[in-house]
């Protein structure tokens, strides 16, 4: 190859581990770099060149200013990829938006807190810029990203699985989660992690977004087979994937006043300011 | 042809005679029920199982198989080319123990399936070397299974070997030559005698008031019952329920549908081109140039699995395409089974008691 395309990372609200995956990948396919040079990748060098022609974009757009900067990049880049589920989805930034963004900030830095730091609604970014592809998950995985890139180079036509995670777990002759009793998201989430949390035991979560067919009326009927309440099924929907049901274009599949009451207070934190008297 | 007695502290011995020179594989216990697998240790096979997730299928048709590897050739100044070298997966001699009647129906209707037209030479090559031992079904698994309505409880005539349990041996049926030398090479075996003969008749005939019969229609009446009702009302019903999630298909011991796909190295200049399971259930599988879908809503979906179950199967390749397991009953979610369906359409149509 004459010229190897240049790629870049960036990262939005997330926790970066999208990108370690990436790193992580790189121990043991280097021959990655013989397809590609990576030209700016915060967690992983110090060089930072802005000539690229493929971005990855790890994160979810939650402040007015992150708009600019994710239209420089697509302004940038030929082809933008969405990585993992925060810039995909929102995934679980967009929890907040259950709130005002006043208590959300408030409840995270203090009292000064709307005045110390941004914050708005969390977005995934297809809802600031045009996105060209996604790689899914919380976080993705990565032989899919390994996949992606190999397609983009070579012109071809992306594509996901377009079916349920059950596929996955069938191939793998996982027993059923949800005939053992453990609700799990899988028949309702897009394949393509290999089932890797029923795998272990963990029932399926939705971090990869939903299955163009989902089924969320008879998924409902399932969940409250195990007892679970409309409010917990809700949470359940709405974990990685609140962005979407606020924004589906049509009858919320929810039925309860989507998520926790606003006027109560907020969950106590590990992670939460101290209290400030 | 001949018919052996092995006793049941012999079984070990002859499955650990085989492991030298097979692959042995059987049912064995999971955390959550049964599988089959690899038997590394006599002690793990269960002859005495109820049903399995996936159908002895994966060892005739894997879940992915590779079937030729590819490579960009370019010699120093000359022009490039595609080396392609085929490649025959999981093929080695093979003993499948305690494969239940149902599953041999299906394994028969795989055997006509990918030998007859066009003959696939990669399953051709696992085939040759896989020996099957069955075990006859004395109980039915659960209540799922409707094997009797399908007339899979009698083994079909494609086992090597086929062993029926009688307390503290088994009989052992040889249903080929090369099964016969299987045993008689590596177990400790009797021939069986004139009253064992009648003992083996009685077990036999004592098993059949044990299983239920499901359907209210015989199995021969339902290619025609599925004619009749394509257009009902029924499969609307069953398309809002469907998950469209591929799991009847995917555990059926009849369905054989696979995609093919390249998967590249690293390098980008070579990789593998493999077959892996595929499905009518799944929005994809129908999708053809254009973005024309010929099977767009999952009611039609729904309602081509039944036709191949009940009715295209048995056109084309002259044999049952369900064989009454259970399978995809036990892996629906939303309990859509084919017993169910054929009675609801039954009823739907208003026909008179087929039995």
């Amino acid at each position: 190859m004459a010229t190897k395309p240049k790629i870049a990372f960036f990262d939005f609200t997330s926790c970066e581990g999208c990108q370690l995956t990436v790193i992580d990948l790189l121990q043991t396919h280097l021959g990655l770099l013989d397809l590609v040079e990576i030209v700016q990748f915060r967690e992983a060098m110090s060089e930072r060149g802005e000539d690229y022609q493929i971005a990855f974009i790890e994160g979810s757009c939650t402040r007015k200013s992150d708009e600019a900067r994710l239209r420089r990049i697509r302004e940038q880049a030929a082809v933008v990829v969405a990585l993992g589920a925060c810039a995909h989805l929102g995934g679980v930034n967009a929890l907040k938006n259950y709130w005002p963004i006043e208590n959300v900030q408030t409840y995270v830095y203090g009292k000064n807190g709307k005045d110390a730091y941004e914050s708005y609604p969390a977005r995934p970014i297809s809802a600031v810029i045009k996105v060209d592809a996604v790689i899914p998950g919380c976080p993705i995985d990565r032989y899919e990203f390994l996949r992606i890139v190999q397609l983009l180079l070579q012109g071809r036509r992306l594509r996901l699985p377009d079916y349920p995670l059950c596929v996955e777990c069938k191939l793998k002759e996982n027993a059923c989660l949800n005939t053992l009793g453990k609700p799990c998201l899988g028949p309702i989430t897009r394949a393509g992690c290999d089932a890797i949390c029923p795998t272990y035991g963990d029932g399926c979560e939705g971090c990869r977004g939903w299955a163009p067919e989902a089924n969320f009326a008879y998924m409902r009927e399932i969940l409250r087979g195990h007892g679970l309440s409309d409010a917990d099924i809700d949470a359940r929907f709405t974990m990685f994937n609140h962005f979407q049901f606020q924004h589906m274009g049509e009858p919320a599949p929810v039925t309860t006043s989507l998520g926790p009451d606003k006027t109560a207070p907020l969950p106590t934190s590990a992670f939460a300011a101290p209290k400030e008297d | 042809m001949s018919l052996y007695i092995l006793s049941k502290e012999r079984l070990p011995q002859f499955v650990k005679a085989l492991q030298g020179k097979f692959r042995v594989v059987g049912p064995v216990e999971t955390e959550t029920g049964y599988a089959f697998d690899d038997i590394t240790d006599p002690a793990q096979l269960q002859m005495d199982y109820t049903t399995t997730i996936l159908p002895p299928k994966k060892y005739f048709l894997p879940q992915r198989e590779v079937l030729f590897s590819y490579h960009n050739e370019k010699e120093n100044g000359g022009p490039q080319r595609l080396e392609m070298r085929p490649v025959y997966q999981d093929v080695q001699p093979t003993v499948i123990f305690g494969v239940h009647t149902c599953d041999m129906s299906g394994i028969m209707l795989y055997d006509k399936v990918f030998s007859e037209g066009f003959r696939d030479e990669h399953y051709m090559e696992r085939r040759e070397q896989i020996y099957i031992i069955g075990i006859e079904c004395l109980h039915p698994c659960d209540e799922a299974s409707f094997c009797k309505d399908m007339g899979t409880l009698t083994a079909p005539p494609i086992y090597d070997l086929h062993m029926t349990d009688a307390g503290d041996h088994y009989f052992v049926d040889t249903g080929t030559e090369k099964g016969e030398r299987l045993l008689l090479d590596n177990a400790y075996v009797k021939m069986a005698e004139k009253e064992d003969i009648q003992r083996l008749g009685q077990v036999l005939s004592s098993k059949w008031p044990r299983f239920r019969m499901r359907l209210k229609m015989s199995r021969d009446q339902t290619p025609s019952l599925l004619t009749l009702g394509y257009q009902a009302k029924l499969w609307q019903q069953l398309g809002e329920r469907c998950l469209a999630c591929a799991s009847c298909t995917n555990v059926c011991p009849t369905c054989f549908c696979f995609d093919v796909r390249d998967e590249n190295d690293i390098t980008m200049q070579g990789g593998e081109r493999v077959r892996v399971w595929d499905s009518c259930q799944l929005y994809e599988f129908a999708l053809v140039a254009g973005e024309h879908n010929f099977r767009e809503s999952k009611a039609s979906r729904v309602r081509h699995r039944l036709m191949r179950k009940g009715k295209y199967i048995k056109q084309v390749h002259g044999l049952s395409g369900c064989t009454g397991c259970g399978r995809c009953e036990r892996a629906c979610l939303v309990n859509i089974t084919i017993p169910g369906t054929l009675n609801a359409l039954h009823e739907e149509m208003q026909l008179e008691p087929g039995i």
